[in-house]
């Protein structure tokens, strides 16, 4: 008895809440492109668990991706290779208006090609009220061979810089793990808020039977529990190296996931594929899990334990 | 993914086809696979059969549709699913409401109490007719088969406090003709809604109504459910992601 009235008095004290530039009641968000290109559907997610929701990558005009299939899966991961499509940011300001009918923050996700492109889409977001903005810097790189924005420091840092500039709420920028040094690239974002870590992964996928890749684009990227160890390690090797605020993202499906990325540095963790499996109650389960991990594992604050595996 | 060799495949009219395939899965009404066309798309297609012989009813409408349609025996059919929640199936009297194709998925409902409404444009879009015996409603547009007038003609004609479920499944514009016809009155009825899909499993955001997935949240949902959604027969999603009227 005496126990359980200790326990309730501590659940009262614990504090799950967390800062990236910007207060969350609780360290789940809505990762990019799952679930967050339509204004309802974020307001459910966010009205159900979610901190706050990152929307889908949008960009300047409205772009219909690639063919199907575009998302393949099995029970250890899923590629995707949607092809950026989006309304066009013209068309974003309702589904912005949906979403914060929640009361929680929508972080606006963008992709261009060049600093000019993100410094424009940034503004907008900013006006739709957004309160914080990510870079999608996995996005295609102009001199295309299939490179991405990230794998280019210079122009990192340009559209960094420009878009800090330019709006006055948080710059988040999410890093590709498709680069030869993810380092450099994250000094190269070092004007940034805080860093999302990781974007999907390249890979693909064979149909033996049918003998051709599944997706229509080829090449996909990976997510889902299969790139965890990745993600962990990229979010512990940057927070060690620059100690950055870090939003750790890649492969969490329970609690003992997000708590390995909060211990390897990240303030706060982006929830995305496995919805897939759990659907969107995820969010709830991971809430109730997290406090019952404080109280049996002691912990009163998440600041005890952000980046406490680093040696 | 999965694939699944053709043993049959018949002519129903002018441009619809059914094609038989054996498979294990244990597929319950109104639920549905992603065909994959290698090459050309991947499309959300349900079950007019359900039996060890499974059976997909299939219309023509582009490129993958026709693909599908045209499978010979010996082919194979490349998929992944089953996927959604299917309808729920209640004892008592049943009346089957299908524009179209629309009725293909409703066929494995019936049972010995069930009755039918077809509904379409015109007599070669009148597919099914024979699984219903004399329990059965035709209406077409141009009058050249049944009735003439729209699915609500023929609802006029039926006592519905009679039946214990009515299973809807056709374009959305035709499911909210017969959900403004019903929802004041106190009757039971699933809808089976279709929207551009493009993942299955309830990542893309493609399919959304209201916040709900229709891939993974429906394709059925119930005459209560849809009294909550103000999107339902009035905007839609583009595959871009962009919110249209219907
Ligand atoms: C859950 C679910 C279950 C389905 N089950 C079946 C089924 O059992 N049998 C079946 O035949 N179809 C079914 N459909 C519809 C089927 O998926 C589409 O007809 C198919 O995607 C068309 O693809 P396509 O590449 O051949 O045509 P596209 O190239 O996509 O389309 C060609 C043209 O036809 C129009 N069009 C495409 N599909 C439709 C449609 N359904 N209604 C009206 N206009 C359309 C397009 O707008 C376009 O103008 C189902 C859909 C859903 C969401
Ligand atoms: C279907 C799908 C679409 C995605 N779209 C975007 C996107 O538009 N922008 C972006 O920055 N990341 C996008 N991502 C990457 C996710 O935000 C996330 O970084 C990645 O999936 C790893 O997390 P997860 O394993 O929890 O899914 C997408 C991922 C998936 C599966
Ligand atoms: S088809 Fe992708 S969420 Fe439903």
């Amino acid at each position: 008895m005496i126990l359980w009235i200790l326990k309730i008095n501590k659940s009262d004290n614990m504090n799950i809440n967390t800062d990236i530039g910007i207060k969350l009641e609780n360290p789940f968000m809505l990762a990019s492109g799952i679930l967050d290109e339509n204004g309802y559907t974020m307001e459910r997610i966010l009205n159900n668990g979610a901190s706050s929701a990152v929307t889908k990558s949008i960009g300047i005009d409205e772009r219909k991706g690639f063919d199907p299939p575009v998302i393949y899966h099995d029970e250890n991961y899923v590629i995707n290779a949607i092809g950026l499509s989006n309304p066009g940011i013209g068309s974003f300001k309702d589904e912005i208006e949906i979403a914060l009918r929640s009361g929680k923050p929508v972080i606006g996700s963008i992709f261009g090609k060049d600093a000019e492109e993100f410094s424009l889409l940034a503004k907008k977001m900013e006006s739709y009220k957004v309160s914080a903005i990510e870079l999608n810097l996995s996005c295609p790189h102009v001199n295309g061979y299939g490179l991405e924005v990230g794998s280019d420091p210079d122009l990192v840092s340009e559209i960094v810089s420009e878009v800090k500039s330019k709006v006055s709420i948080p710059v988040f920028s999410k890093l590709s793990p498709n680069t030869s040094d993810i380092i450099e690239e994250a000094k190269a974002a070092d004007k940034s808020d805080a860093l999302v870590l990781i974007n999907t992964v390249k890979a693909m996928k064979i149909d033996i039977h049918a003998r051709k890749p599944v997706l229509s684009n080829v090449y996909g990227g990976l997510s889902g529990r299969s790139i965890k160890p990745v993600g962990v390690r990229y979010v512990y090797e940057i927070k060690k190296e620059l100690n950055k605020k870090i939003i750790g993202v890649g492969g969490i499906e329970n609690i003992d996931d997000a708590i390995e990325y909060i211990m390897a540095g990240a303030s706060a963790v982006q929830i995305g594929s496995v919805i897939y499996k759990y659907g969107i109650n995820i969010f709830n389960k991971l809430n109730n899990d997290l406090n019952e991990f404080f109280i049996k594992n002691d912990i009163n604050d998440i600041k005890d334990i952000i980046g406490v595996a680093i040696k | 993914m999965k694939y699944a060799y053709i043993i049959d495949n018949v002519q129903e009219s002018e441009n619809v086809n059914t094609i038989a395939f054996s498979s294990d899965d244990d597929i319950k009404p109104g639920q549905f696979i992603m065909a994959w066309v290698p090459g050309i798309n991947e499309i959300p297609l349900s079950f007019s059969s359900i039996n060890k012989i499974k059976k997909i009813t299939v219309k023509i409408y582009g490129e993958a549709s026709e693909h599908v349609a045209h499978l010979k025996r010996g082919d194979y059919l490349y998929y992944s699913g089953p996927y959604g929640k299917p309808f729920t199936i209640v004892p008592g009297k049943k009346l089957l409401i299908g524009a179209g194709t629309g009725i293909a998925p409703l066929i494995p409902i019936i049972d010995g109490n069930t009755y039918g409404i077809i509904s379409g444009k015109s007599k070669k879009d009148i597919i099914f007719e024979n699984h219903f015996k004399d329990r059965l409603k035709i209406v077409t547009d141009d009058g050249s088969c049944g009735m003439k007038g729209y699915v609500t003609t023929a609802l006029k004609t039926v006592d519905l406090d009679k039946f214990d479920m009515l299973y809807v499944c056709g374009p959305e514009i035709m499911l909210k003709s017969v959900f403004d016809y019903i929802k004041n009155i106190n009757v039971n009825a699933q809808f089976s809604l279709e929207r551009s899909m493009k993942c299955g499993i309830g990542l893309c955001d493609s399919c959304s109504i209201n916040g709900y997935q229709v891939c993974t949240d429906g394709p059925v949902f119930s005459v209560d459910q849809l009294k909550n959604m103000d999107e339902f027969g009035r905007t839609k999603l583009q595959y871009s992601g962009k919110r249209v009227y219907f």
